[in-house]
């Protein structure tokens, strides 16, 4: 009883912590429901709210009131930014919306530090509040049994709205069929741009009065959308009484689990979401909305972002018309290849030291990109989790060199077998799932992965993560890599043969099957292909050479992190492939040069502002490039044809 | 009511609709008769506003409504059943009534009246839209568009797979919203259908109008109307 007793404080707290994040899954799964919008920005949404309510607290109830206003409005008109920015997209899918929204929150995260500072913002709650009260034989802050209540009347504000009004009947109609909705008369838009804003405005409200609970900083945005999302496909999108439980579960999981069991409860949240989605994978899959396919409402891209592709592909028009002046058709297809090479090979003697070591970061990181292309263009399968290989082959590869295996080629071969391993024990969980469904799968696997290397400290050095271990040697007996031009040349071999091979293999019979696959999956099936197998297969080979990018990464850097292998890594390689142009090897590899360039080379330029110049990146690439770099060369409309 | 002029539309690089030519007065039923693949849902669909046309004109009482968005076709009165009934799984019976129901277009249109007309949805007024049958479900889709307040109605295969009873009713229902002073455009692959309750009857081929009759004579003799239909699988053309 008395054990029993010594929980009493953090399950409850569990509760409030779980209403918390019910407050704003809720927004985030209507989003999803009814936009399909796989809105990755929904935690800066909470942020904004969270600073707006922590700047103006004062410790009075005006403060507090004041507060709740002001970042609920802003909250809401943030989600109307989304909104309208997301609506040019309105017909291209998911995975360009997610692109959209993640670049759209590295901007408002990178603003808000600029306008709030970069540490933790304290929250000075109304002093009436600021006490404990008796509960059950303990002390409670009176806060948070006043935010239970606060939380519990949004909460079924929004559930009565949802369920019992016109506007809510309107919601849920176009999560069914938006194109049935305007042909009653209501415009689909107008239903997605109010679901956002009245998302936002949720978020908002609940950043506010949640900021004593989950407080403003810069880590603020990050966490409440993994734990959002992680409710959200937890509690299915069909009712918000799943919802609720999922988020006092996890609420529960945050607070009574770390009470209880502080070394499991990271990763139980993530393994619990992974197990969810693979079980639901082959039933009903996360119910992909309807909303990206709603030809009627959606009009066509606005004049000036039109004006601005017309001009990129004339100018793009021109080089190709000179490169068309070049004889035969194999010369024609390989001469830019051949001049990429060349100049990738001079990059030492044309750059300096510091740059010559970016570029040997981006070949590294070229190769996860690569890696998410062969699953997201080729295999169908948008990927969020190729950290996770990643991860697994740079870490063995320090591991085995703080061993003594110094050799380069042990090295790949240890980082490529174990990544090999990793993606096929994680295979049979991503390939039964399609769509965003993939996304969330993939997702949570990177994040487990993330977690688990964070939290075995003895064997990653935790979040310190490993450095201090022998340089590789590219041979048997050679000397070790030294300075960064030679560590540059190695890493430029070695990822020229990985992507040759894989090159090779998606322009075998092997690449002809996956394009089948995702063409026409009932088909390959009805032909008798066994599609599972294959994708395990394709998932296993870009699992594979992501764990050499990772091997790379250790020979680059010569520490690894978890730092190296988060979210944003995996969102970033994703953008690489989509800048390519999904199923391009080579624009995969340009798509990551041009990601270090901005973040890591631009952001010299500019101090601080790394996140901001990603974050444009971002949506410069879903709206100027629909086909990235591989549609400004062929210019056809045919991504899907072009293996290379 | 119903006005088209020199229509054309199509998907992608494919055009299906070629330059069509279509009048419904009001309060008169204009059915289109064709095979599959002939461009009935995709007219219906191009009037509703859900497919933009390439060229011409398509008027409603007057007013140009040719490249406009769904929701302003269907605020401009044209109301759609569609193929397969489309209603909200998720939403309730009085739910869709209430959706649909707009008080400023204040046709004559009221839930009451709608579920008078059809008491089978009266009874199931709390059940959700995928839980009706075939049957329901269409004279739910029926209710939602004239609870939009509607002055085209268009109608595409609005018997497919339903009971002989329910075909019956709609066909009764057509004749009697015609009465009521509707433009009614119905699109069926059905011969008979169109013979039953059509005041006009059109031929669609490979997207081009091949015959149009006049309703009332074929009701004593439909050889006509079966003549220009098996002309067109004696011949269609390629597109």
């Amino acid at each position: 009883m008395g054990a029993l007793d010594a929980q009493l404080v953090p399950a409850v707290d569990g509760v409030a912590y779980g209403l918390l994040l019910f407050v704003v899954a809720a927004g985030l799964g209507l989003a999803f429901g009814t936009a399909g919008v796989l809105n990755l920005a929904h935690g800066a949404l909470y942020a904004v709210g969270a600073y707006t309510g922590a700047a103006l607290s004062d410790g009075t109830w005006t403060g507090l009131l004041l507060g709740l206003a002001a970042g609920t409005l802003a909250s809401c008109a943030a989600g109307v930014l989304l909104s309208v920015a997301l609506a040019p997209l309105a017909r291209r899918g998911h995975l360009a919306q997610a692109l959209l929204t993640f670049g759209l929150a590295l901007i408002g995260g990178n603003l808000l530090i600029e306008a709030f500072g970069a540490d933790e913002m304290p929250v000075h709650v109304p002093a009436a509040l600021d006490a404990s009260v008796p509960l059950l034989g303990h002390r409670y802050p009176a806060y948070r049994l006043v935010f239970c209540a606060m939380a519990l009347v949004l909460a079924a504000a929004g559930t009565w709205v949802l369920t019992r009004t016109r506007a809510g009947a309107a919601v849920r109609a176009t999560a069914d069929d938006p194109g049935m909705v305007a042909a009653c008369g209501i415009a689909p838009r107008a239903v997605h741009t109010g679901v956002l804003a009245a998302a936002g405005a949720l978020a908002g409200a609940a950043g506010v009065l949640g900021a004593p609970i989950i407080g403003p900083g810069p880590g603020t945005a990050d966490t409440v959308l993994m734990l959002s999302l992680v409710v959200v496909v937890l509690g299915g999108l069909r009712s918000l009484w799943g919802t609720l439980a999922a988020a006092v579960a996890v609420g529960e999981v945050q607070t009574l689990g770390v009470s209880l069991a502080p070394d499991w409860a990271p990763y139980l949240l993530f393994a619990a979401m992974a197990c969810v989605l693979t079980l639901r994978a082959r039933s009903a899959p996360l119910h992909d909305p309807a909303g990206a396919s709603d030809a009627a409402s959606a009009p066509a891209a606005p004049g000036p972002v039109r004006r601005l592709t017309t001009a990129l592909h004339t100018l793009t028009g021109a080089v190709r018309g000179a490169a068309a002046r070049v004889p035969g058709p194999r010369l024609r297809r390989g001469l830019p290849l051949a001049v990429l090479l060349v100049l990738l090979a001079a990059v030492p003697w044309l750059l300096d030291l510091y740059s010559v070591s970016l570029a040997a970061y981006a070949l590294a990181l070229g190769l996860v990109a690569v890696s998410a292309s062969v699953m997201t263009g080729h295999a169908g399968l948008p990927t969020l989790g190729q950290t996770a290989p990643f991860a697994v082959g740079a870490y063995t590869t320090a591991l085995a060199a703080d061993a003594g295996w110094t050799a380069g080629p042990l090295q790949l071969c240890a980082a490529a077998a174990a990544a090999a391993l990793f993606s096929a024990l994680t295979g049979p969980a991503v390939v039964r799932a399609r769509g965003t469904t993939v996304l969330m799968i993939t997702l949570a696997l990177g994040e487990l992965t993330h977690t688990a290397l964070g939290g075995m400290t003895s064997l990653t050095g935790g979040t310190d993560g490993l450095s201090g271990f022998p340089a590789t040697r590219p041979l048997w007996g050679a000397e070790p890599l030294a300075d960064e031009a030679a560590t540059y040349g190695y890493v430029l071999v070695v990822a020229v043969l990985a992507l040759a091979v894989t090159l090779m293999l998606l322009r075998s019979p092997a690449g002809t099957l996956l394009a089948g696959i995702r063409g026409a999956e009932p088909r390959m099936r009805a032909a008798g292909h066994p599609v599972g197998r294959y994708l395990l297969v394709a998932h296993i080979g870009a699992g594979t050479l992501a764990g050499i990018g990772g091997a790379l990464l250790v020979t680059v850097q010569s520490y690894v992190s978890p730092a190296d292998v988060g979210f944003e890594i995996a969102a970033l390689a994703l953008l690489a492939a989509v800048i390519g142009g999904t199923t391009s090897v080579v624009g995969a590899v340009l798509g990551a040069g041009l990601i270090v360039f901005t973040r890591d080379w631009l952001a010299g330029v500019w101090p601080g502002h790394g996140p901001l110049l990603l974050g444009v990146l971002f949506v410069l690439t879903v709206h100027l490039l629909p086909q990235g770099l591989a549609g400004l060369r062929g210019g056809g409309p045919a991504p899907a044809k072009e293996p290379a | 009511m119903l006005e088209l002029d020199a229509v054309s539309a199509g998907y992608g690089g494919g055009t299906v609709l070629h330059a069509l030519d279509l009048t419904v007065p009001a309060g008169s039923v204009h059915a289109v008769v064709g095979h599959n693949g002939a461009g009935k849902t995709t007219l219906v669909h191009t009037v509703a506003g859900l497919l933009r046309p390439r060229a011409g004109s398509i008027r409603v009482a007057g007013t140009e409504l040719a490249g406009r968005p769904a929701h302003r076709v269907a605020r401009a009165g044209v109301a759609l059943v569609p193929q397969g009934r489309r209603v909200f799984a998720s939403l309730t019976v009085a739910e869709h009534l209430r959706l649909a129901h707009r008080a400023k277009a204040a046709g004559p249109w009221t839930p009451e009246r709608v579920l008078a007309l059809m008491p089978r949805l009266a009874e199931r007024r709390g059940h959700r839209g995928g839980q009706l049958s075939g049957g329901e479900q269409q004279m739910l889709a029926l209710a939602r568009a004239l609870l939009t307040g509607p002055r085209v109605l268009l109608l595409d295969e609005p018997t497919e797979g339903l009971a002989p009873v329910y075909v019956r009713r709609v066909r009764e229902l057509a004749g009697l919203l015609a009465q009521e002073g509707l433009a009614v455009l119905l699109v069926s692959p059905s011969p008979a259908l169109a013979v039953d309750c059509a005041d006009t009857v059109t031929v669609l081929t490979s997207g081009r109008i091949t015959a149009r009759l006049a309703g009332t004579p074929l009701r004593t003799d439909p050889e006509p109307l079966h003549t220009a239909l098996s002309l067109d699988t004696a011949g269609p053309t390629g597109d």
